[in-house]
């Protein structure tokens, strides 16, 4: 017995021309998007509450967002944090953490820093104490002070953009690491422009539909 | 976003909603009605009914449990009615169904632990398909929590992916305003399920404060009405079109937006696809309606989406189970998003034109933006010569066994335009969808995000709630879907709930044993059960009528017979087990190329 329905089969139909990439967008063969992983900070303002910070964590991991850092801390209002994250996501992929960030009830404001944001880190580095003048020279050049000495160690904290640190780091690491902590990024945007205050929503919520040309951002 | 959705309407609008149930007057609640509205409250507890009963809320549906209990003895004095349901899980389906068919959200209880982990599959379930929910739950006090005590669970932990937003109730004070808050918030801007958590001291202890009004925190913000220029762009790429269509999706139900869909689409001529729970915003007996698109949507309705070269997409969020593959979906189609929801537009499908907002003041603002309609006579002919070319028309020998198709349709005409269907999840929810015309809004209740097997039963309870007296309640089931929750008619034999059961018995799990059929060689792998029980006379041990079909010859009477009845009935239909669902496109697949037959897959 015959199953299913009449009609033409497949291969008999018209088919259209077109076609849209992964991300949803229809391909235009002379100027094909393609939307490479970039690094950039978002800054979300959020109630100061118990959870808040679990359930940000639990958003991106939920949704498979590629991120670097994650940082939070009081603001100069008691009863508000901030968080700072640092993602690398494509273009569609970074408006999603923004949309994703907002639709979050105790979060109040959400932001994407411009590139010239101010990006600081702190690292405590640990290394062997073999060579004390040497350590110290070192230090010297990344402006890095010495938070604890041992016969056998010492502890230097550096502040300072990403790739600073990792020049620290890698400097260091000739005389021996025994052990690094490192916060993760924290950012503030440049002069009056407000880092993610609470009118920063009122921008439009399509935004991300708009043309817009992000530059990548640089640390400092 | 010039203008915002922040204010609620005072609670006692929601009163006079007409979509409410008077089936069920409670004579006893009624005559106590005066007095608990007029004391003050006295405990944590009492507070939470009060916030409920500040809210509108009329029914609730739960199991009651040891960290619960403070609530249950408040609403123990309360006109709320209270539906005891058999499980938790059919409490939060129940609430689930509620919420689609008021519009206000259904509210359910359940004890700490458990109870409460027994609720998640059903506000999931709500989750997905952004439905109103409110669901409360019991909590071991709080000096417990984190000690593994005795039914413990981290229930807002756990709720946290699936909740619209979760709260855990940290004192007696506050306890009623966290509950209004959480109503507010479900039902404003894109709906969804809330759920507060109460620990038994929070409950118990004693506080005169009331809880304030529902209002959302000030953190939410609605986006009402689009940018208008985004507005004046889309209207003259609708002017432009040459084959548009509009895909309606669950958002025009939810938003009360049909009427503006229907009127924008019948002034344009404009051919009309809906997603699964856009099901009902347009009228499938309309010239204008393909019905419903997607994986086992019509053969006319994914012929249109994927050669369209203008989609007006309005409160869908382009679920993988509607676009296929994303490649192939309207890949000539400029695409005009309307959603309330920001994170929606261009999540999965890119948005030329994004329209964030409410349904119906969007489809409006489109509506006085559009001065010409798209000159589309020849595109509407090809849709209609797709309508024939991919009829639904389907074989029905007499002398083989029952075509579900038929039993659909049979149910279909012996009951009303406003009857109201729900489904659990498979084979027989998607010949619902297919074969039954669906003409009214919020007459389609159905798992369709989660696909939450078991949904039937306990939503019709909820729906039937929901409904006027003289909508008929049918819940389209499957036999492997109606074994997960049946327990459930204990819950309609006792509250006497007219509803009417038609389990499509094909003795397997269906959709499973085609997919196996198609994809694993008829490898019949755990979907075969062989064997189910009698429903007929399971029906009849809860107390329910009970009615069996075999042939095409008992249809129609069993059916009258059945929707006659006063009260819970149960049909067991022997249906074709060798019957399958066409169209059908493959997961991922392209829906222009959707399969007739097992062999074009």
């Amino acid at each position: 017995m015959k199953r299913g329905l009449e009609g033409p089969p497949p291969e008999e139909r018209p088919t259209p021309a077109g076609r849209r990439n992964k991300q949803g967008i229809r391909i235009d063969p002379e100027v094909e998007a393609t939307h490479e992983p970039r690094r950039t900070v978002i800054s979300a303002l959020v109630e100061h509450e118990p959870g808040v910070l679990s359930d940000v964590s639990g958003l991106f991991s939920r949704r498979q967002f590629n991120i670097e850092s994650l940082t939070v801390g009081p603001t100069e209002d008691e009863d508000r944090a901030r968080i700072t994250i640092v993602v690398e996501e494509p273009d569609p992929g970074i408006d999603q953490v923004e949309k994703q960030l907002r639709k979050l009830v105790p979060v109040i404001a959400v932001r994407e820093l411009e590139p010239d944001a101010m990006r600081r880190e702190l690292a405590l580095v640990k290394v062997a104490a073999a060579d004390p003048a040497a350590v110290s020279a070192v230090a010297d050049m990344y402006d890095a002070t010495a938070v604890d000495s041992s016969p056998e160690t010492a502890t230097f904290e550096i502040t300072g953009s990403r790739q600073k640190i990792e020049a620290a780091v890698e400097t260091f690491s000739q005389f021996g690491i025994r052990e690094i902590s490192r916060t993760g990024t924290t950012a503030l945007a440049r002069g009056t422009d407000r880092t993610a205050a609470p009118e920063a929503t009122a921008q439009p919520a399509d935004e991300a539909n708009h043309d817009e040309t992000y530059q990548t951002a640089d640390d400092d | 976003m010039s203008e915002r959705a922040a204010k609620i309407p005072p609670a006692e609008e929601e009163q006079d909603d007409p979509i409410t149930d008077s089936a069920a007057p409670d004579a006893a609640a009624e005559t106590a009605d005066s007095e608990t509205t007029t004391d003050p409250v006295t405990t944590g507890a009492e507070a939470v009914v009060r916030a409920l009963e500040n809210a509108g809320v009329e029914y609730a549906f739960g199991v009651q449990g040891g960290a619960i209990m403070p609530v249950y003895d408040a609403l123990y004095d309360s006109d709320i009615r209270h539906v005891t349901m058999a499980h938790e899980q059919g409490a939060a389906h129940a609430a689930d169904a509620y919420g689609i068919v008021s519009g206000e959200p259904g509210v359910c209880l359940a004890t700490s632990g458990p109870g409460a982990t027994n609720l998640v599959t059903g506000i999931a379930d709500a989750d997905m398909d952004s439905d109103p929910m409110l669901a409360l739950t019991g909590q071991v006090p709080t000096e417990f929590v984190g000690n593994d005590a005795f039914q413990e669970t981290d229930t807002t932990g756990v709720t946290t992916p699936v909740t619209k937003d979760n709260t855990f109730a940290s004192d007696s004070d506050h306890v009623g305003s966290d509950v209004s808050e959480a109503f507010a918030l479900a039902r404003e801007g894109r709906p969804g399920p809330t759920l507060v958590d109460l620990p038994k001291d929070v409950t118990n202890g004693e506080t005169d404060r009331e809880p304030d009004a529902p209002t959302v925190p000030d953190t939410y913000d609605v986006q009402e009405r689009a940018e208008s220029d985004l507005v004046a762009a889309a209207a003259e790429r609708i002017e432009n079109a040459s084959r548009p269509v509009m895909l309606l999706g669950g958002g025009v139900i939810k938003g009360d937006a049909t009427d503006a869909c229907r009127e924008f689409a019948i002034e344009h001529e404009i051919p009309v696809v809906t997603t699964m729970p856009g099901i009902g915003a347009f009228p499938e007996d309309h010239e204008l309606s393909l019905e419903m698109a997607g994986m086992h949507g019509t053969g006319y309705a994914n012929m249109a989406i994927t050669h369209c070269d203008t989609l007006i997409g309005i409160g869908t969020r382009f679920d993988d189970r509607l676009t296929g593959g994303i490649e192939t979906f309207a890949p000539d189609a400029e695409v005009i998003h309307v959603d309330i929801d920001p994170a929606e537009i261009s999540k999965n499908i890119y948005a030329d034109y994004p329209l964030v907002g409410d349904a119906e003041t969007v489809v409006e603002q489109l509506a006085a933006a559009v001065d010409e309609s798209p000159e589309a006579t020849k595109w509407r002919a090809q849709c209609q010569q797709w309508q024939s070319d991919y009829s639904m028309a389907y074989d029905a020998p007499e002398d083989e066994p029952v075509r579900p198709e038929f039993v659909v349709e049979a149910l279909d005409e012996a009951t009303s335009d406003r009857a109201i269907v729900t489904t659990g999840v498979g084979q027989h929810q998607m010949w619902a969808c297919q074969y039954w015309t669906y003409t009214e809004p919020r007459t389609w209740v159905s798992s369709h995000g989660l696909g939450t097997m078991g949904y039937g039963l306990p939503s019709a309870i909820g729906a039937r709630l929901a409904a006027d007296d003289e909508q008929e309640v049918v819940c389209i089931d499957g036999d492997g879907s109606f074994l997960m929750t049946l327990q459930g008619l204990s819950v309609a034999v006792r509250e006497e709930l007219d509803i009417t059961v038609a389990v499509l018995n094909n003795e397997y799990i269906g959709m499973v044993r085609q997919w196996q059929d198609a994809f694993f060689d008829g490898r019949h792998s755990a979907s075969d059960y062989g064997w189910m029980p009698e429903f007929d006379k399971l029906a009849e041990a809860f107390g329910a009528e009970g009615f069996r079909i075999d042939d095409y010859d008992d249809v129609a009477d069993t059916i009258d017979a059945a929707i006659a009845y006063d009260g819970p009935s149960v049909i067991d239909v022997h249906i074709d087990p060798d019957a399958n669902v066409y169209p059908m496109v493959p997961s991922g697949g392209d829906n222009g190329q959707f399969a007739l037959t097992e062999e074009q897959l």
